[in-house]
């Protein structure tokens, strides 16, 4: 099992990364001031080094503070409505940004059967797990199917691009939901009869092969994602 | 041991594939091959047996279908897993994960086994079927033949008594159907009960123990191996089977000189991202003729059919059409790829709608009589989908018809087709052919080239090994092609 | 002979929530498709939802036309919000398409899944989901930008907060998201019947 013997890259279980997200959601909106938020970006920026995928979080880190600038800048020079409408748009992306970094980190370090066998350990139930594995397994077929109808469209001289829309809706239309929707209903039935075939309706709950188990690097980094939060929280009611 | 008593069963909605007072006994430890033409309900027998009817498939039921006496309608489907596993034909549809040590263990997870014992049988799995190599591995960057030995390793794990296999080999190549079969030559062993539904049967001859003919849904004929092998070969066709021994068929097609507008590929090389995956290609192709592709999976074949037509870039050297070099624009303009799944390419809400689809101007007159030629005047109303394989794959080559195309390549047009079918599409790629367009059909089906191509290539390590007409004199050369003994 | 297929518990069966998990993997493609664009850029991003309302009519539809069950939309909307969730989006997006999705689904049934104008409603419906977010801006603009405005002078931030938002910026998202969504149901109303029907993959 990974991170067992060796503790870094660090593994965290998928639970605690859901509770991360949470944590940090919860942080990016309780925010006090822009400094507070950007603690959080560089916490997420040592969690993503600390995960093993340190290009990544430098590169965020890096923007952010780029986009900080830019904020403070814009926040005591810019008047009217130009400065409106970025109050809007980077209110939004300081509150989005942090938890969208973290979510990289975590969709890119966690594995759909590591993530599937959480959701088992929560005791979530079937009619959710289901379909929810079925949507994960599906979207790489879309990509696929994809570059099929591609192909399929410029042999029949039709461009695929956004340039064809405009100047041809209703056939490029036709030709991008049609066989995809065809496809997927084929699909729908075809993925239905291999799971009840191998038993899916069993009512007893599922087992899973992939084991993941709470560890100390779950708990530790559990502690100052909430500590930070806590202490966010703090300043916003004293500032 | 299973029981079929009397079963009659008609699909609600459709016509065929119905079954009409069927009685079937097959004890344990038999493997039973089932075959006949399309639509004659074999798999309807299997999906009665593995529960699929009345579970998933509404219709009208009558009769008794019995496991071990007791009527399995009134069983659960999961219960019927644990003592039946199934295999189906299309390796793409049939995994539920992504990755493959969690789909060969999706049918014990589902049994709720415990979790040291799901990593015992998955290991175990592995070991017996020999995929080793294949563990902890992305199902979408597999090859067909490998997802499809996934597919019977999930049913393996979870050790039922009876195997049911609905067309298993339909979209596998040589090197996959053999491993098939020596999967097959396995769980026997283990004295596990068969069935499997077929439209090849070559590789099956000598591990079945009895091959039940159906006809419109009536068991027509029951045979041991050996008698099954005394029909003659015209008494096989008429029964709409294909060969059950490839060392029998030989190559038909004479030669066609070449005339007329030629295709030139003067050392052309294919890459994929930097790789090299063909190179050094020069060749010269005239009307009229039907040229075979082959080569194991991943040789190159569908890079090439995608290069051919324009839809992959990636090149150098140059594509000449009557000596008039072709970028890939005028390759696009000039050639057709029909697709292994034809569906991808039908966009229209009818047949004469996906005709005239796309062009600016369709000619009314020339629409009409392309499908009539093909066939296809009675279904000028229908929706595309409503269609068979077969009658799809003639929409797409009407489309590319009316479109004007010299150069089509057919992309393994007849998997999964009984010999009716697999004549059919051979009939239409010859007519095709005489009307002067020049026919490439990427193919692993033996029996097909034999009939329709007229020279055959060969790519291999990354080149075109070898380059030769279809004839008595090239036979043994054929064979070796295809690893089929003298 | 019983030919009905088993059923679980509220009538969904295995083949239904498939097709479930199935259409949502492309609504949810399609729905970043439509709205990225707009998301990302300081002008447009209040058009987000009407980009991604533009494109997930057909799929919608579809989806309804083949399991026409309760709780499939639900489903389908609890599946964007957790996938909302875990892309770091903003928290009103995630509860905004799974309240919406449950108004959806309601809508729907009232129809038995088989009316085509609640259908579309609830199409229209379940496109407000993205518009939350937003939303919270308008109603608080000085709870959003609190954080940020900290680092100008007081009376800057007093004065943006007078002329931060026109106040028919709201209502052309509400009203231009739900009349996109309608056209995109309406386009999806038409494929449906001139394709999927005929050619026999709805129920």
């Amino acid at each position: 099992m990974m991170g067992q013997n060796q503790i870094l890259p660090l593994w965290l279980d998928p639970r605690t990364k859901i509770l991360l997200l949470l944590l940090c959601v919860l942080s990016a909106m309780a925010a006090p001031s822009l400094q507070y938020e950007f603690l959080l970006v560089a916490g997420i920026g040592i969690l993503g080094i600390l995960c093993g995928k340190w290009r990544y979080a430098l590169k965020g880190m890096v923007f952010y503070a780029m986009v900080y600038l830019f904020t403070v800048w814009a926040m005591n020079s810019m008047t009217g409505t130009l400065r409106n409408m970025f109050v809007a748009f980077l209110g939004l992306f300081h509150k989005v940004f942090p938890c969208g970094m973290l979510s990289g980190i975590v969709i890119s370090t966690t594995k759909v059967s590591e993530f599937l066998s959480a959701m088992n350990h929560i005791h979530a139930p079937k009619k959710l797990i289901i379909p929810l594995a079925v949507m994960l397994r599906y979207i790489p077929t879309i990509g696929e199917d994809w570059r099929y109808i591609k192909d399929a469209m410029r042999m029949r001289d039709v461009s695929p691009s956004f340039k064809g829309f405009i100047t041809n809706p209703g056939i490029t239309i036709d030709c991008v939901y049609v066989p995809l929707m065809m496809a997927a209903s084929k699909a729908a039935d075809e993925l239905s009869v291999a799971a009840v075939t191998r038993g899916i309706e069993n009512p007893n709950p599922r087992t899973c092969l992939i084991q993941i188990r709470l560890g100390a690097g779950d708990a530790f980094t559990t502690l100052c994602f909430a500590v930070f939060f806590l202490a966010g929280m703090y300043l916003k009611e004293v500032g | 041991m299973f029981e079929l008593r009397n079963v009659s069963f008609s699909y609600s909605g459709h016509t065929d594939g119905g079954l009409r007072s069927i009685s079937l006994r097959i004890p344990n430890g038999e493997c039973v091959l089932l075959c006949g033409r399309s639509g004659c309900g074999k798999t309807t027998v299997t999906r009665l047996i593995n529960g699929l009817i009345p579970n998933f498939y509404p219709g009208t039921l009558e009769g008794e279908v019995l496991l071990d006496g007791k009527p399995i309608a009134e069983t659960p489907m999961y219960q019927i897993a644990d003592r039946v596993g199934s295999v189906f034909q299309n390796p793409r549809t049939q995994f539920f994960n992504v990755d493959t040590d969690s789909e060969i263990a999706f049918g014990i997870e589902n049994k709720a086994l415990p979790p040291i014992e799901l990593s015992r049988r998955v290991k175990l799995t592995s070991k017996e079927l020999g995929i080793e190599g294949l563990q902890n591995r992305n199902i979408f960057q597999l090859s067909g033949g490998e997802k499809q030995k996934i597919a019977f390793a999930s049913v393996y794990a979870m050790n039922p008594d009876v195997y049911l296999l609905d067309e298993p080999s339909s979209n596998l190549d040589m090197a996959s159907i053999r491993a098939l079969g020596d999967y097959v030559r396995l769980i026997k062993s283990q004295g596990k009960t068969i069935l499997i539904a077929e439209h090849r049967l070559y590789y099956l001859m000598e591990v079945a123990d009895r091959i039940v003919y159906l006809e419109q849904g009536e068991i027509a004929g029951s045979y041991t191996p050996r008698e099954f092998c005394k029909l003659s070969g015209a008494e096989r066709r008429k029964m709409g089977l294909r060969a059950i021994d490839l060392r029998e068929e030989l190559p038909e097609c004479p030669a066609t000189p070449q005339s007329g507008l030629t295709l030139e590929l003067k050392d052309v090389s294919l890459f994929h991202k930097k790789r090299i995956i063909l190179e050094h290609i020069s060749l010269k192709a005239g009307q009229g003729e039907v040229i075979g592709v082959a080569g194991c999976n991943g040789a190159g074949k569908t890079t090439f059919s995608r290069a051919l037509c324009g839809l992959h870039k990636e090149c150098s050297g140059s594509f000449l059409w009557n000596d008039e070099p072709m970028n890939h624009k005028k390759r696009l303009r000039l050639s057709y790829l029909v697709m292994q799944d034809v569906n991808y390419q039908l966009f229209a809400e009818s047949v004469e709608a996906e005709c005239t689809f796309g062009i600016k101007n369709p000619d009314r007159e020339l629409t009409k009589q392309t499908m009539e030629e093909l066939g296809l005047l009675s279904f000028r109303k229908r929706h595309p989908n409503t269609l068979s394989g077969g009658q799809k794959q003639r929409v797409a080559a009407a489309v590319s018809l009316i479109s004007g195309k010299e150069l089509l390549i057919f992309d393994e047009p007849t998997s999964g087709l009984d010999y009716d079918s697999m004549a059919q599409v051979g009939g239409l790629i010859r007519k095709l052919a005489a009307l002067g367009k020049i026919i490439f059909v990427v193919t692993h089906d033996y029996e097909f080239i034999c009939r329709t191509c007229t020279r055959v290539l060969h790519f291999n390590s990354g080149k075109m090994q070898d380059d030769f007409l279809v004839s008595t004199e090239n036979e043994t050369k054929l064979r070796n092609l295809f690893s089929i003994d003298p | 002979m019983n030919n009905q297929p088993k059923l679980e518990c509220n009538g969904l069966t295995v083949k239904d929530l498939v097709t479930t998990g199935i259409f949502s993997a492309i609504f949810f493609i399609f729905t970043m498709f439509g709205g990225v664009f707009f998301a990302v850029n300081p002008v447009l991003t209040f058009y987000m939802p009407m980009g991604s309302a533009l494109l997930c009519g057909p799929i919608y539809l579809l989806l309804v036309a083949k399991v026409h069950k309760r709780w499939s939309i639900t489903i389908l909307g609890v599946i964007m919000g957790i996938v909302w969730f875990v892309t770091g989006m903003h928290w009103a997006f995630s509860l905004g398409y799974i309240g919406m999705g449950i108004i959806a689904d309601m809508t729907a049934g009232l129809g038995h899944y088989k009316c085509k104008k609640l259908n579309m409603l609830s199409y229209m419906l379940i496109s407000l989901g993205g518009i939350f977010t937003y939303l919270i801006f308008f109603i608080d603009p000085q709870g959003w930008a609190g954080a940020m405005l900290k680092n100008g002078t007081e009376q800057s931030y007093i004065d943006a907060m007078h002329t931060a938002s026109p106040s028919w910026l709201p209502v052309v998202m509400i009203v231009g998201t739900l009349f996109v969504a309608a056209f995109s149901a309406w386009v999806g109303g038409n494929m449906l019947r001139k394709q999927f029907e005929k050619a026999g993959i709805t129920v």
